[in-house]
């Protein structure tokens, strides 16, 4: 429970620093210091140094940072929101509608969904909203199948046919007795799907594919430092070091999570 | 020198005492029965000396001149590979499923020292414990094993190496009446002919009562009274021991006066039940075929028989809680409409309280909107002060306090959970309630003061019941008329007297025979 809560309380710390310090910042994360270009770690003005044209390091790993992660809670609540109504409909419902609901979830699971997501877009072109939808659309595939299972294991309580000798009608009953039990485990799956779409959101921007410049993102900030690695490696450690803090703190809080649940 | 002495025994996890000083002594060839309610310590009583359980022991026990308590690991997994073998309560968990049963009962053998044993070995070993066509079971996974012949199995790998002590942790509790006393006849058989000492734990007084020599009785971890089986069971001593003695039905008693029955209330014809197995192969299970019953107003009708009979499936599917595939059922003559079709009003004629009492509450639900749940939806003339009111009136009822309605399902234990369901079925004023195994997941104690309870209501509520249960004492108290199920069809009904005087049916007679 500990590590979870630690976990949690460093995901926390980064999101509300990436918020909340860039506007104290003395540079932004598009100005350019032409006195400071490839500035040293700790540098006057420069805490994190600059990049090979002089942008401030901190203030565009912060705003990278708040970027990656608008990305990965809206497409993890695009999932859920999806991967729950469908899962839940499909396992309450059950009988050949389950079986159609899922197939198509399994033929969607069959697609090279990196491949889906870059001909997006090659065809509507670079668009953040587009990176949302993209990656929303392939990520509640695993929700659906998670939520489907609790909800066909609930159906089976004895307090779901209480409820149905109570009176309740079917859709009183999910909303009322399904759903709320199907909470912590979805809540649980939703952590594990946020660095999972941080991890996309990254790989995209590093193809260059993702965010525009000057707008940028950690996985943009980890493809020039890596350019840039023999010269000044801080340049690529910093975002890495954070994208992976994330990754690991918000995975460690997920599956300790999932277990507590389903004991 | 007795074989297995205990003596001064305690036991603690963390700072919980869970065994206080507990002394007693079983002989080779002998049976000494632990009993007590759950929660008195009797499972760690067997287990803790063998490192088999979180619990710390300390004080003494001394199996055949060796001391346990303080023993190293190896030593202590040397001794329960050679001198003791364990029964445990589900044959299933206790079995590992991926390895076969020749395979599980081959390291049985080779873990106490002998060599592999040979086929014929293994199927001479199956063979002892009675278990069909051992030839082909050794290949066999457990999953194909029904319940009794796993337990079975399990008794053939603990007694493989010839120990000199078993130990039983209810080892009939999982099974149904027959099989239970198939199992125990067995486990007497085996104890007789290998000279072989037997620790048998069990909450079952009247298993205990026919094989046990002397019984231990624990309660709070504590040795409550001990003496000759026959002794303690016909004249406890002690308050607790009366309690539980008194608590547990037996067949013997003489039945109570129940209420006057009243006119025909509800008629089920030819009701046929089946379910679409899983898998490939689109069969169907029958599940219930062409069975009738009816119930009159203020009738209790037991409907008993083995575990996979049909009785569950055919109450839901009267109560219009399950699948139905083809018969009518008719509510005073009218037609009850089917499971999708059933109106506020017929909803209300029939509740149901089920078996696990903590899986049949909402577990995000406080009390009083699981109570008020059906007010709720069947009852809408209620205003929402008049549901608390009747919420507070129901607890009362079911001799719960009122500070209850706020609590949650996990706040509660087996038997108040068991009473709020009992309250929510009640809420609505049913004519009639289906009590699906309602008292078999509880404790002897609390199962009695449940029974008490429906007892109450039943004399004073005029409600007719329909009790499934697996046992005929528990039937006896209740009921006017019982059912025999099996394999999905009712295979003898009548008065609870003449069924349990002179069963017709060979199943009955083994079912009679059993309790």
């Amino acid at each position: 429970m500990t590590a979870s809560r630690i976990s949690l309380g460093i995901v926390a710390i980064i999101a509300l620093a990436a918020l909340f310090v860039p506007p104290f910042l003395p540079w932004t994360h598009s100005a350019i210091d032409w006195d400071a270009v490839r500035a040293p770690l700790f540098s006057t003005g420069h805490l994190f140094g600059t990049d090979s044209v002089g942008r401030d390091l901190l203030a565009r790993t912060l705003v990278g940072t708040r970027v990656t992660l608008a990305v990965a809670l809206a497409a993890a609540l695009v999932a859920l929101v999806i991967g729950t109504a469908w899962g839940a409909i499909a396992g309450w419902i059950g009988g050949r509608t389950d079986e159609i609901m899922m197939r198509i979830v399994d033929g969607l699971y069959a697609l090279p969904f990196m491949f889906v997501v870059i001909l997006l877009m090659v065809v509507f072109g670079r668009n953040i909203v587009l990176v949302f939808i993209g990656i929303g659309a392939v990520e509640w595939l695993t929700m659906a199948r998670v939520v489907r299972g609790q909800v066909i294991a609930l159906k089976e309580r004895p307090f779901v046919t209480a409820a149905e000798a109570a009176g309740a009608p079917a859709n009183r009953i999910l909303t009322g007795h399904i759903l709320p039990n199907v909470a912590g485990v979805a809540l649980a799956y939703l952590l594990l799907t946020v660095p999972q779409v941080v991890m996309v959101e990254s790989f995209l921007s590093f193809l260059g594919l993702g965010v525009q410049e000057p707008l940028t993102s950690l996985g943009i900030l980890v493809k020039e430092g890596a350019d840039d690695m023999d010269i000044q490696p801080h340049a690529l450690l910093i975002p890495g070091g954070v994208l992976v803090l994330i990754i690991v703190c918000l995975t460690i809080a997920g599956e300790r999570l999932r277990d507590r649940l389903s004991q | 020198m007795s074989l297995y002495v205990v003596e001064e025994l305690s036991a603690r996890i963390g700072d919980t005492v869970i065994v206080d000083t507990v002394s007693f002594a079983v002989e080779a060839g002998q049976c000494v029965a632990l009993v007590g309610a759950s929660g008195s310590g009797k499972s760690q009583t067997c287990l803790a000396p063998f490192g088999l359980s979180p619990a710390v022991p300390s004080g003494s026990t001394q199996l055949d001149g060796v001391e346990l308590v303080g023993a190293d690991a190896a030593t202590l997994r040397a001794i329960r590979g050679r001198d003791v073998g364990f029964v445990f309560q589900h044959p299933l968990t206790a079995l590992t499923p991926h390895l076969t049963i020749g395979a599980q009962l081959t390291e049985s053998w080779t873990r106490s020292g002998a060599p592999t044993p040979s086929r014929a070995d293994m199927v001479a070993a199956l063979d002892r414990v009675a278990l069909d066509a051992p030839e082909d079971r050794l290949d066999q996974f457990p999953h194909r094993l029904s319940g009794g012949q796993r337990q079975r199995a399990l008794i053939a790998m603990a007694i493989a190496h010839r120990p000199k002590l078993l130990i039983a942790d209810e080892p009939t509790s999982a099974l149904d009446a027959s099989l239970r006393a198939e199992i125990m006849a067995l486990l007497d058989e085996l104890r007789r002919e290998h000279d072989m000492a037997l620790l048998l734990v069990s909450h079952d007084l009247a298993a205990v009562a026919s094989h046990a020599d002397s019984v231990v009785m624990l309660r709070d971890g504590r040795v409550e009274e001990s003496g000759p089986a026959a002794d303690i069971l016909a004249a406890p001593r002690s308050d607790y021991g009366r309690a539980l003695v008194a608590a547990t039905p037996k067949l013997a008693d003489s039945a109570p006066a129940l209420p006057e029955t009243g006119a025909p209330l509800l008629h089920a014809e030819n009701v046929s039940v089946s379910f679409r197995r899983p898998g490939w192969r689109r069969d169907r299970l029958q599940a219930v075929s062409g069975a009738s019953l009816a119930l009159a107003e203020g009738e209790a009708l037991a409907l008993v028989g083995g575990s996979g009979s049909g009785k569950s499936t055919l109450a839901r599917a009267i109560a219009r809680l399950g699948p139905l595939d083809t018969g009518t059922v008719r509510w005073r003559s009218e037609p009850l409409p089917e499971r999708k079709r059933m109106t506020t009003h017929h909803r209300r004629l029939i509740q149901p309280v089920f078996q696990d009492p903590v899986a049949s509450l909402d577990p995000q639900w406080r009390v009083s909107d699981i109570i008020a749940e059906p007010l709720k939806h069947l009852r809408p003339d209620l205003a929402e002060w008049g549901r608390a009111g009747a919420v507070k009136q129901l607890l009362q009822e079911v001799d719960l306090p009122a500070d209850f309605a706020d609590r949650f399902p996990r706040e509660l234990s087996g038997g108040q959970a068991q009473r709020v369901a009992i309250a929510r079925a009640l809420a609505v004023e049913p004519e009639m309630l289906l009590l699906d195994e309602a008292t078999s997941a509880l404790d002897v104690l609390v199962a009695g003061r449940v029974l008490d309870l429906l007892e109450k209501l039943q004399h004073e509520r005029d409600l007719a019941l329909l009790f499934i249960t697996h046992d005929l004492a528990v039937a006896k108290r209740l009921c006017h008329r019982i059912a025999v199920m099996d394999a999905g069809q009712i295979i003898e009904e009548g008065p609870t007297e003449q069924i349990i005087t002179a069963p017709a049916h060979p199943i009955t007679q083994k079912l009679v025979a059993a309790s």
